[in-house]
């Protein structure tokens, strides 16, 4: 019991409504102004999960929805994100685990043999994830991004091959990064990113075509047409957006919350619970 | 407190927070168009009680005309089906597809104004000191109160970020690769901005004995009455009952 309790000392607490303040605001600016397939309204809660950890995660990313919801007035509230709580709670819960893991430590200056073969890891990682996640989803078979449906129109197969293109950009960009800052973080936090955005997509698609009919109102919905179109019933649709955004919009969090971290000061980072752990220090 | 106007704005809050929170499941579990039809009917009926009918259906419009939009694109043009209504560009339009828009859209209608009448009509720090009152842990309380002073001063402080760098020179029209390039200048300074009060803020609370164990006497109560009592606990039998007529499928 003193291990739950602990993690909620007063600093937590007070972190916590403006860890909420920041998603809401975050979350509605870019649902809203910038129309991209992406959410981020999770930064203040990974954020938390990293510096408390895994259970004030949690609890951050339920309350957070749940008083966008019921407690925010009118015109900053929004009555549809509290069917989505319990996605944000398992946001909350699996960043703080991976924080516990040592997955948001920076870890500049690898060596040249560990960078490899760090950069091989994730590269196979990818690749698995790909064959055996992404494609069957998206191909019968052969490699075409939707299935080959004559009534799919041109807009939307070009739809999908920018994202394709933008999918391998990003992943580009990832060993770029890797190996010009030298960071092997960098990798963790991809590692950690994918698989947290994965998990959220496959608890997230149900709700969202029960509930909403598989819209968001964002850039998001765009996608759950295109797969529509391209031959796939709402379920599927949602789940193929969903494996799109999701992972791609939480390793952008993580990585917002990775630079947050080490810009942060370490004083002020290790007076948090988990905050030794979460960046490294307690080893050095 | 503000002033409370109306009767129905004097109801406690657990009372309008249970008839919002069990309306808006109900049109979902009810699903079809009767259902969420007659809930948004009584909705706008309550809300012209508490005088703010209005307000309400603006409001709920303006929450579910973005989603409106995608259902259409999501489900009238695109959703598969067997009788095609008429075709545009690429587009067919099915018998289907329209259905199921227009029960979305019903929900969505449906789950607004329950959730929205309740905002509307409900002061939240009443809500979330009732609640406590009623037994909810006094720091989830803060977190609830605090997020709500939080939100207000933390949007404020994104457009004056926002400002400040566009007068430096940033550039936050455009296309999306614009736009998302001067997203960060706005976002580092605002969270690290903010981070930056949580210590103060922790040292006061802690210097106000915010971490001292037991309950807090609240001298101010919310009025309660044995009938919303008894009216809270039959909504809430009401709902099973659907629940389990929609399971059995009696209904």
């Amino acid at each position: 019991m003193s291990w739950v309790t602990s993690q909620f000392d007063t600093r937590t607490i007070v972190l916590i409504p403006i860890a909420i303040a920041i998603n809401i605001i975050l979350g509605q600016t870019v649902a809203s102004v910038l129309k991209v397939p992406i959410y981020l309204d999770s930064i203040g809660t990974v954020l938390v999960a990293v510096l408390a950890g895994p259970i004030p995660g949690l609890l951050t990313g339920l309350l957070a929805n749940l008083i966008w919801t019921y407690v925010l007035p009118p015109p900053l509230n929004s009555p549809y994100a509290a069917p989505f709580a319990i996605v944000a709670a398992e946001i909350g819960l699996v960043a703080g685990l991976f924080a516990m893991g040592g997955f948001f430590r920076s870890r500049p200056l690898t060596p040249w043999p560990q960078l490899i073969m760090g950069g091989a890891i994730v590269g196979a990682i990818i690749l698995v994830i790909g064959i055996w996640g992404f494609l069957p989803f998206y191909t019968d078979g052969t490699f075409t991004f939707f299935s080959d449906n004559p009534d799919a129109s041109p807009f939307f197969t070009a739809l999908g091959w920018l994202i394709g293109i933008g999918l391998v950009a990003a992943i580009v960009a990832l060993f770029v990064l890797l190996f010009v800052r030298r960071d092997l973080g960098v990798a963790y936090v991809f590692v950690a990113g994918l698989i947290t955005g994965i998990i959220s997509a496959i608890i997230s698609a149900p709700i969202s075509a029960v509930v909403f009919g598989g819209v968001t109102g964002s850039g998001t919905d765009l996608l759950v047409a295109a797969f529509q179109q391209g031959g796939s019933d709402l379920q599927t649709a949602v789940l193929q957006q969903g494996l799109i955004s999701d992972p791609i919009d939480k390793t952008i969090t993580f990585f917002v919350v990775f630079v947050l971290l080490q810009t942060l000061s370490r004083r002020f980072v290790a007076r948090f619970p988990q905050g030794e752990r979460a960046i490294g220090l307690e080893d050095a | 407190m503000p002033p409370t106007p109306t009767a129905y704005h004097r109801l406690n809050p657990l009372t309008k927070a249970t008839i919002a929170t069990l309306g808006s499941l109900a049109a979902f579990v009810a699903g079809g168009y009767i259902g969420p039809l007659l809930i948004l009917a009584a909705m706008i009926a309550a809300a012209a009680l508490g005088r703010v009918a209005t307000q309400l259906v603006r409001l709920s419009l303006i929450l579910t005309l973005p989603l409106a939009v995608s259902v259409v694109l999501v489900s009238a043009l695109t959703r598969p089906g067997e009788t095609v209504l008429f075709v545009i560009g690429p587009f067919d339009v099915t018998a289907e597809g329209v259905d199921f828009a227009a029960q979305t859209v019903v929900r969505l209608l449906a789950i607004s104004t329950s959730l929205g009448l309740f905002t509307l009509t409900t002061d939240p720090r009443a809500f979330v000191l009732d609640l406590e009152r009623r037994g909810v842990p006094p720091r989830l309380a803060f977190v609830a109160v605090a997020t709500v002073e939080a939100v207000p001063i933390m949007a404020e402080r994104a457009t004056t970020i926002a400002e400040s760098q566009r007068a430096r020179g940033l550039d936050t029209e455009g296309g999306v690769r614009g736009r998302l390039r001067g997203l960060l200048p706005i976002v580092g300074p605002m969270i690290l901005s903010s981070l930056t009060d949580v210590e103060e803020r922790s040292l006061a609370l802690e210097t106000r004995a915010f971490t001292r164990p037991g309950r807090r006497h609240l001298l101010w109560a919310m009025p309660d009455s044995s009938i919303q009592r008894v009216v809270r606990w039959l909504l809430l039998a009401g709902f099973v009952a659907l629940v389990a007529g929609r399971l059995a499928g009696w209904i």
